[in-house]
């Protein structure tokens, strides 16, 4: 048997800047040997045998489950790239799989936890958003489509930068943040993002989720509604934060339609932590009823909780319904023993999801 | 039992008039004594006898459908775009192949180059069947199965709607039902006087071959842990009635099965490598390969049911004549 062939998934609008990633990606020189899947009809023109045409043909699953709605054209595609598969050895040593604007990364993402096939030969290994920074605002303004796939990436990628003041990309980063706590965001000019940064990130894997700052999801310094704690990377002495923000940012819950700068995206990231010990049963009856109730609207979590009486952290992580939990190395002796978690979807009810997972303390 | 191993997976096995052939991810075809053919671009992708009954024609990801023979090889006919060719099947009673590409269904004549017909669905197509006369085809698709007229330019087809994707179909012996496998883990089937609904569930894995034997009265299917067969006896098939096992193996599934319509063995191929054929109207299996390995990746039976064919995951393949 050969190892899983992990799989990148590339998200972004027209003109953010895929085309040139991806081309970087297949004519580097990197010795490896990588498979595209490009959306059949649309802006991706790429010359190159391993660039495969797939179209978007997303289907339910006869369950009626939303987390068994999968990508077919991807089933279809990796089955055949697999064909290519020699003796023990992997066929390619990735796979990555563009999508247009339009697409929900949900469906493509859930394929690689659903099919039995494409589980069997593959493992999604990240969702990486492609933005440009000088459009971006606007199209989280006008488009579902773009906000989710922010909210839904394990990495983004804040390209075109040099076409933008530091000012709008302090904004856009804030912005972007407030969609997605739990992503790093990385700055670059013409995709000159370095591959590792793109690939290999394990954004699904257990054993690589090794923190998660709730303080990203804190807004940023001189944003309303900030939080100056001990994660609050700089001296307090030479900043002038400005909190007085009484006119902005408190504006919640009035609209759930395109939004202007100053207003709540309908998605957003919420942090949740808790320094005492956690009921591990309650906590998984808990989680279990949470995305069996809103998995729809829960785009993305992951947490690592301090379980009451158990010398391993409990990790998890889930995309929509689809749960993956399990206990992992021992928490340090000198590490601080605290569980936070990070949901990030549409509509959330921060104060609920507050007070379930607290209530789920030992 | 005559072995062999190849640097490449085998993607398909045929039988054709004179021996096995072997179709390769590396886009080459194979021959039992030892003829070779390296006509794809690519990988190959689907395989089926050539409507002569000599040589395989062949699918592949370079969008190309090749007829290859012992000496030679020719292109029959290539997709739009260079869009893979994912299913392919062949009638030798009317001398057509059908293939599909993307949501497009091609069917062209073995004996005149210049016949060709272009059929398109809404989705996808993933599996491509020729009615036992070769005069019609049934496609599957997402939603359920598209029935066509092989030789109409201009026709809508018969769609048989299930909800659902639909991942392969076959046709019955006698023309009479057309049967999907589905992408959760189940088979679907109509009768098509009345298009009734059979519904024919309960397999733990995805199914991946279905073949019929015992003139029609069986379909053995794999996606279990044991081949199973479903009764098709009557005007009613398999409605109301039960499905039964064979070698049922806690610690394996049933990858894949083959068998001829006329004859009446079985035989299966194994997730742990092994292959095993059996009579269901007797008694016990008898193990073409009992040892372990790799999953079993392509199989198939000779027409006159007295050869079987196998390969596996790691490139090994072996032909048992019975």
């Amino acid at each position: 048997m050969t190892d899983k062939i992990p799989v990148t998934v590339l998200t972004g609008y027209l003109g953010a800047g895929k085309t040139t990633l991806l081309n970087r990606i297949l004519t580097e020189d990197h010795g490896k040997r990588y498979a595209v899947i490009v959306n059949e009809f649309g802006e991706i023109g790429i010359d190159n045998d391993l660039v495969v045409g797939a179209d978007e043909d997303v289907f339910e699953m006869n369950n009626g489950c939303v987390c068994c709605t999968v990508r077919g054209d991807l089933i279809r595609v990796v089955a055949g790239l697999m064909k290519r598969q020699r003796p023990g050895k992997p066929a390619f040593d990735a796979i990555i799989v563009e999508t247009t604007g339009l697409a929900d990364p949900g469906p493509v993402a859930q394929t690689f936890f659903v099919d039995e096939d494409v589980k069997a030969k593959t493992q999604l290994d990240s969702v990486t958003a492609l933005v440009d920074a000088k459009h971006v605002m606007a199209r989280l303004d006008d488009s579902k489509e773009a906000r989710e796939q922010v909210a839904f990436a394990d990495r983004i990628i804040l390209n075109k930068t040099d076409l933008v003041t530091e000012a709008e990309l302090v904004e856009v980063e804030r912005r972007l943040r407030k969609l997605n706590p739990l992503a790093p965001i990385t700055r670059a000019e013409r995709a000159n993002v370095p591959l590792d940064q793109v690939l290999g990130l394990g954004g699904f894997d257990l054993g690589r989720i090794l923190d998660i700052n709730p303080e990203f999801a804190n807004p940023a310094h001189g944003e309303a509604g900030h939080v100056h704690d001990e994660h609050c990377d700089h001296d307090h002495h030479d900043h002038d934060h400005d909190h007085n923000h009484a006119d902005h940012g408190h504006d919640h819950g009035h609209s759930h339609g395109a939004r202007g700068h100053a207003h709540e995206d309908d998605i957003k990231g919420i942090s949740l932590s808790l320094d005492r010990p956690m009921d591990g049963a309650k906590f998984t009856a808990w989680l279990d009823r949470l995305l069996g109730e809103q998995g729809q609207n829960i785009l993305r979590a992951k947490g690592i909780i301090n379980v009451a009486g158990e010398d391993r952290r409990l990790v998890f992580q889930a995309v929509h319904m689809i749960l993956e939990g399990d206990l992992q190395r021992e928490w340090g002796d000198k590490e601080r023993r605290w569980s936070r978690a990070v949901f990030i979807g549409r509509d959330l009810d921060e104060a609920a999801l507050k007070a379930g997972f607290e209530a789920c303390a030992a | 039992m005559k072995t062999s191993n190849f640097d490449a997976q085998i993607t398909a096995i045929v039988f054709d008039a004179e021996g096995a052939v072997f179709a390769l991810g590396d886009g080459s075809v194979r021959f039992e004594d030892g003829a070779f053919s390296a006509a794809h671009d690519g990988a190959i992708l689907c395989a089926v006898v050539h409507p002569s009954g000599n040589g395989v024609v062949t699918g592949g990801d370079d969008g190309r459908l090749i007829w290859h023979r012992r000496a030679d090889a020719g292109v029959l006919a290539t997709s739009a775009r260079g869009q893979w060719i994912d299913a392919v099947d062949a009638s030798a009673e009317s001398g057509l192949i059908a293939f599909s590409a993307g949501k497009t269904l091609s069917v062209i004549d073995a004996k005149d180059a210049g016949f060709r017909r272009d059929f398109q669905h809404e989705r996808t197509v993933s599996g491509v069947a020729f009615e036992p006369k070769g005069r019609r085809i049934a496609t599957s698709t997402y939603g359920g199965a598209a029935l066509w007229f092989a030789r109409i330019a201009e026709q809508k087809p018969t769609f048989l709607k299930w909800a659902g994707s639909h991942t392969a179909v076959t046709f019955s012996p006698d023309g009479a039902f057309v049967v999907t496998a589905m992408q959760d883990a189940q088979l679907h089937g109509w009768r098509l006087k009345d298009q009734k609904n059979m519904r024919m569930g309960g397999y733990p894995s995805k199914v991946r071959a279905m073949s019929f034997l015992s003139n029609g009265q069986l379909l053995a299917t794999a996606g279990a842990s044991g081949a199973v067969l479903w009764p098709f006896v009557g005007a009613n098939g398999p409605m109301g009635r039960e499905a039964t096992e064979i070698g049922y193996d806690e610690g394996s599934l049933v990858a894949l099965v083959a068998s001829q319509p006329r004859h009446g063995l079985l035989a299966a191929g194994l997730t742990d490598g092994r292959v095993w054929l059996a009579d269901p109207a007797g008694q016990g299996l008898n193990f073409l390969k009992a040892d372990k390995g790799s999953p079993i990746t392509a199989l198939a039976m000779s027409a006159d049911a007295k050869r079987v064919a196998w390969a596996d995951e790691d490139g090994n393949a072996g032909v048992s004549t019975l």
